[in-house]
């Protein structure tokens, strides 16, 4: 239960869900717990296979869990299925639902009768819909005609018609091109905005996309919740130090001089400084590990004094899959997904978490600054 | 290599491109084509072949049909015409191999569109499409011989049908059933070319079809009992002629449908009915006027289907 | 319908009909329930009956061929020169035939098949109960069954002279709508194993094709099938509402003994029409409990 006396939106214990399957049963959530505050915009981050979809359709009252309970407001989702219903919407990515002879205002329609909207506030409803995501032009056009980018705004409308207290999307920009999903991102945004206490539950194995959408995330992988925090948390488990490269004309006294700066945790050459047998190079790249941000002031004042001139300065921030990396010892591509119908590997004989370094495999985010 | 393959995609640079991949080897293809959909047809047919559904579809449809005909018959003559019930059953038993090649092509389109999702990438494949379509409707046209046969048997087991194996007329019967296979496939097709355009609803298309044919088809009732125009009809109809040969060929000597008092056949022949070079010529002159009309229905239906995108859409209502 | 209108200037889409809490919001009164699935029968209904307006080859296919089906069995008996009154039988049996597909096509399977098409989840995860979805594809079916029946009926009883003797209008009426009504329950209650077999639905429904057309007489009185027909009588809504319907439709004519009368057959199918309701409601919860505890209501290839 959360702090306040009002109850969790998602309150996830113990959840476990086995798919009998063959050759062998399939875990798909070993032991979830998970607690969801209303108003937040929670990630679920996870390669594919981690169990993510399995988790949602539990909670969407889609499927039931093997063991353990969970709740939505306070209603339980096996037992209390008609009033999650009520409060509660969902859209998927590549969703290829709908009757293809319908326009999409009819489709529409349709389903806020299914949500028990009055007919004339219905066809009210859905033009207003239709309007926020930007189906205008589309309006009477035939569902069996509508691009992906158009079929998913019209999932996502179809997903507010009832106005959900809590909005479950499962993967929602899935297979859409980079001005259809920045789009929907937008358009989850807007409408969390617009009434504070909004709940929304997203899955995604997008790195960017939880990074910019979600308050907490959540890593799983494998039917376990490795890791739970706000992005910026979970990349300070990767990484404490704010890791900067600078590129100077010179350095006098090497980089020595810079380990002895306050401030400085580590310096190194970047490895393209090192003899690498090409042509003279007049510049000097330096990999910096500083306490924190505040320390630049402080360094790049002492490299002036060096007689030293900052030529480019960029800022190494870890991903989220780095995290994840570090983590599980291998990125959301390195292993075959695990679908249902194949069989998990033994968790013991998963790879032991890496120890926390510094990685040059981080993205990088350009911050130039001019001396 | 020549001197052309040293440059663009033929050279070494470019792996080697052969520009004769994209001229195919013809017949080789096809007939490759033609087996491999017959195998994944006869695939999925027997994904489901437990006992059950065997029996459902190699037992109790076809036994239905006949057993229908069997009570109408015995309603109004009391048993006393087991000639007719001859004629009715083996008629009805026929039908049922019809039902599943005319039905066979036509579900495979609305099968892979709709449900399997998988015609596009069927047909933007190098295989030709009806190659694949013809190879996936023999393979239901063999579930419904199947169940053919085991009506037929019963039928004489049980039923009364006189049947003599060692009258069958075997210079009939081979000839008939070959070009009886070409003219159910054209049938077939004409309604695959059809469920092309239409909606997901159309899975009852092929039924209805069929059920027509049977009206005019001299299945289990003799055509002098249909009016002039329609019995016109019936004899440029293929499966007339094919269910007269194999009911002839099985069973000589008994009811001929195309013939007979008040037929159009004996009116025109003065023939109390076709003799078996007539049945082979009629079935070959109309299945091959069929088997055009199909081509021709096909590639008239496939080009518009490209035209409006219908190959990958997915209908419902 | 109107063409549709842009935003309210001022008004956010994103902002519907507040509640204070999402546990007010979830607590529907009886009548918000009742309202839903009424709006859930007409919404599902919808497509199917625009369907008809919008693709029309159904006309041809759904009415001229089945009455060219019917036909055949009208030249049967001719063929056999039977009595008239077994024309009249045949041609009501062939009009009845028409909401029989409507329930094993169009209904029977159709959760399967939603299932397919992704749509089964969204009925799931939505408030409504799944039966006002069923009775809505039902009734939206049923406009294209009742134009195949009476075209069927009309065009048959003009061009074979059919000669209907009815005394009892108001029980004959009354006997079409329960055997309707039994019809479309035993749809729902089919629908329900069906969503639990899988594929296995789509050949299931082959074996109500034929099979149920003998045992139900569609063709012929049902009495000539002895205990058979009685077992028919008992189960199959088609069975006992075309022999009352026969009895009602051609009162006076020579008709086989050994059947219940009409009064009697209607009583029976109201007791079908409360079983198969019934019936269909607790399999329908009970079958939406193990999809979801198989992890059925999700495509899975099955």
């Amino acid at each position: 239960m959360s702090g306040s006396s009002e109850p969790l939106a998602i309150d996830v214990r113990g959840i476990r869900r086995v798919y009998k399957v063959k050759p062998k049963p399939v875990v798909a959530l070993d032991g979830v717990d998970l607690a969801v505050e209303p108003g937040e915009f929670f990630g679920l981050l996870g390669p594919n296979g981690a169990g993510k979809t399995t988790l949602i359709k539990i909670l969407t009252t889609l499927l039931l869990p093997s063991e353990g309970e969970a709740r939505i407001f306070g209603f339980d989702v096996q037992r209390q299925t008609r009033q999650i219903r009520r409060i509660m919407n969902m859209v998927a990515g590549g969703e290829q639902s709908g009757y293809g002879i319908l326009t999409v205002r009819e489709q529409l329609w349709m389903f806020s009768q299914f949500y028990g909207l009055p007919s004339r506030d219905g066809w009210n409803r859905v033009d207003e819909l239709i309007d926020a995501v930007g189906l205008d032009e589309q309006r009477q056009q035939r569902v069996s005609t509508l691009s992906t980018g158009q079929r998913q705004k019209m999932n996502f409308a179809r997903g507010l018609l009832n106005d959900p207290w809590i909005f479950f999307l499962d993967e929602p920009t899935l297979g859409l091109d980079v001005s259809a999903a920045r789009s929907v991102r937008e358009l989850v945004l807007a409408w969390k905005a617009a009434v504070p206490g909004r709940t929304i539950l997203l899955t995604t194995h997008y790195m960017a996309e939880a990074d910019e959408l979600c308050d907490r995330i959540a890593i799983v992988d494998h039917g376990r919740i490795l890791a739970l925090g706000t992005p910026d948390e979970l990349k300070r488990r990767v990484q404490r130090e704010s890791v900067f490269r600078i590129e100077l004309d010179r350095l006098e006294g090497g980089v020595g001089a810079l380990r002895r700066l306050r401030g400085v945790v580590s310096a190194t050459l970047a490895a393209g400084d090192q003899a690498d047998g090409q042509a003279e190079r007049q510049t000097v790249e330096v990999n910096l590990a500083l306490v924190d941000d505040a320390a630049l002031g402080e360094v790049v004042g002492a490299l002036g004094g060096l007689g030293a001139q900052i030529l480019a300065l960029r800022k190494f921030e870890p991903s989220l899959e780095d995290v994840f990396v570090e983590l599980v010892g291998r990125g959301f591509d390195d292993e075959p997904a695990h679908t249902g119908d194949e069989p998990r590997s033994d968790p013991d004989d998963r790879e032991p978490l890496a120890p926390q370094t510094e990685t040059t495999d981080s993205r990088e985010r350009e911050e130039e600054v001019v001396a | 290599m020549t001197a052309t393959e040293h440059e663009g995609l033929g050279s070494p640079r470019w792996g080697g491109f052969d520009p004769a991949r994209t001229r195919g080897r013809g017949w080789i293809d096809l007939r490759r084509t033609f087996a491999v959909a017959t195998r994944l047809g006869w695939q999925m047919e027997a994904n489901w072949t437990d006992p059950i559904l065997f029996f459902i579809y190699s037992v109790a449809k076809p036994l239905a049909s006949a057993l229908i005909l069997v009570v109408m018959l015995d309603v109004i003559s009391g048993g006393a015409k087991p000639e007719y019930r001859a004629f009715v059953v083996v008629g009805s038993a026929l039908w049922a191999f019809v039902l599943s090649g005319v039905s066979g092509l036509a579900w495979t389109i609305l099968d892979d569109r709709e449900r399997y999702r998988m015609l596009k990438y069927v047909y933007v494949s190098p295989s030709e499409f009806l190659a694949v379509l013809l190879g996936r409707g023999v393979a239901r046209i063999g579930v419904g011989a199947v169940g053919a046969a085991i009506t037929l048997v019963v039928g004489v087991v049980i039923l009364g049908v006189p049947f003599d194996p060692a009258r069958i007329d075997w210079p009939l019967l081979v000839p008939v059933l070959a070009l009886g296979l070409a003219a159910v496939l054209a049938i077939g097709l004409m309604l695959a070319s059809i469920c092309l355009q239409t909606r997901q609803e159309s899975w009852s298309y092929p039924e209805a079809a069929a059920g027509a044919l049977f009206l005019v088809s001299g299945v289990v009732f003799p055509l002098a009992v249909l009016p002039g125009p329609v019995q016109a009809l019936s004899l440029v109809t293929p499966m007339t002629w094919w269910v007269e040969g194999v009911r002839r060929a099985l069973f000589p000597g008994g009811i001929t449908a195309v013939g007979g008092p008040g037929a159009l056949f004996t009116q025109l022949t003065g023939l109390a009915g076709p003799t078996p070079a007539q049945i082979v010529g009629a079935l070959l002159v109309t299945g091959a006027v069929a088997t055009l009309a199909a081509v021709v229905a096909f590639r008239t239906s496939d080009r518009r289907a490209k035209d409006r995108g219908l190959l990958d859409q997915t209908t419902g209502s | 319908m109107s063409a549709g209108r842009p935003a309210v200037p001022g008004r956010n889409a994103f902002v519907y009909r507040p509640t204070a809490s999402p546990q007010a919001a979830a607590q529907w009164t009886r009548r918000q329930v009742v309202m839903t699935n009424l709006r859930t029968v007409a919404g599902r209904a919808y497509p199917r009956v625009t369907g008809l307006f919008r693709e029309k080859s159904w006309v041809f296919f759904e009415i001229l061929l089945p009455f060219l089906s019917t036909s055949a069995f009208v030249f049967v008996y001719r063929a056999l020169q039977a009595p008239p009154q077994y024309i009249g039988f045949v041609v009501l049996g062939g009009a009845m035939t028409a909401f029989w597909l409507n329930v094993i096509w169009m209904m029977a399977q159709q959760l399967w098949w939603e299932k397919s098409q992704g749509n089964l989840e969204l009925y799931f995860a939505a408030p409504m109960n799944i039966m006002a979805v069923l009775f809505g594809m039902a009734f939206g079916g049923f406009v294209m069954s009742s134009t195949r029946a009476t075209a069927v009926l009309i065009i048959s009883t003009a061009i074979y002279g059919v000669t209907f003797s009815i005394d009892q209008w108001a029980l004959l009426i009354g006997v079409f709508f329960l055997t309707l009504a039994a019809l479309y329950g035993l749809g729902m209650l089919l629908a329900s194993l069906f969503l639990m077999w899988g594929r296995e639905a789509w050949h299931l429904t082959q074996l109500l094709v034929e099979p149920v057309y003998f045992v139900s007489g569609l063709n012929f009185p049902i009495a000539r099938l002895g205990v058979l027909g009685s077992v028919a009588i008992s189960i199959l809504p088609l069975a006992v509402g075309l022999d009352a319907m026969r009895q009602l439709a051609f009162a006076g004519a020579a008709y086989p003994i050994g059947t219940p009368s009409p009064l009697i057959e209607a009583a029976i199918l109201v007791v079908m029409v409360v079983v198969f309701l019934v019936l269909s409601r607790w399999a329908l919860a009970m079958l939406e409990r193990l999809a979801r505890k198989e992890g059925r209501l999700s495509v899975r290839w099955q």
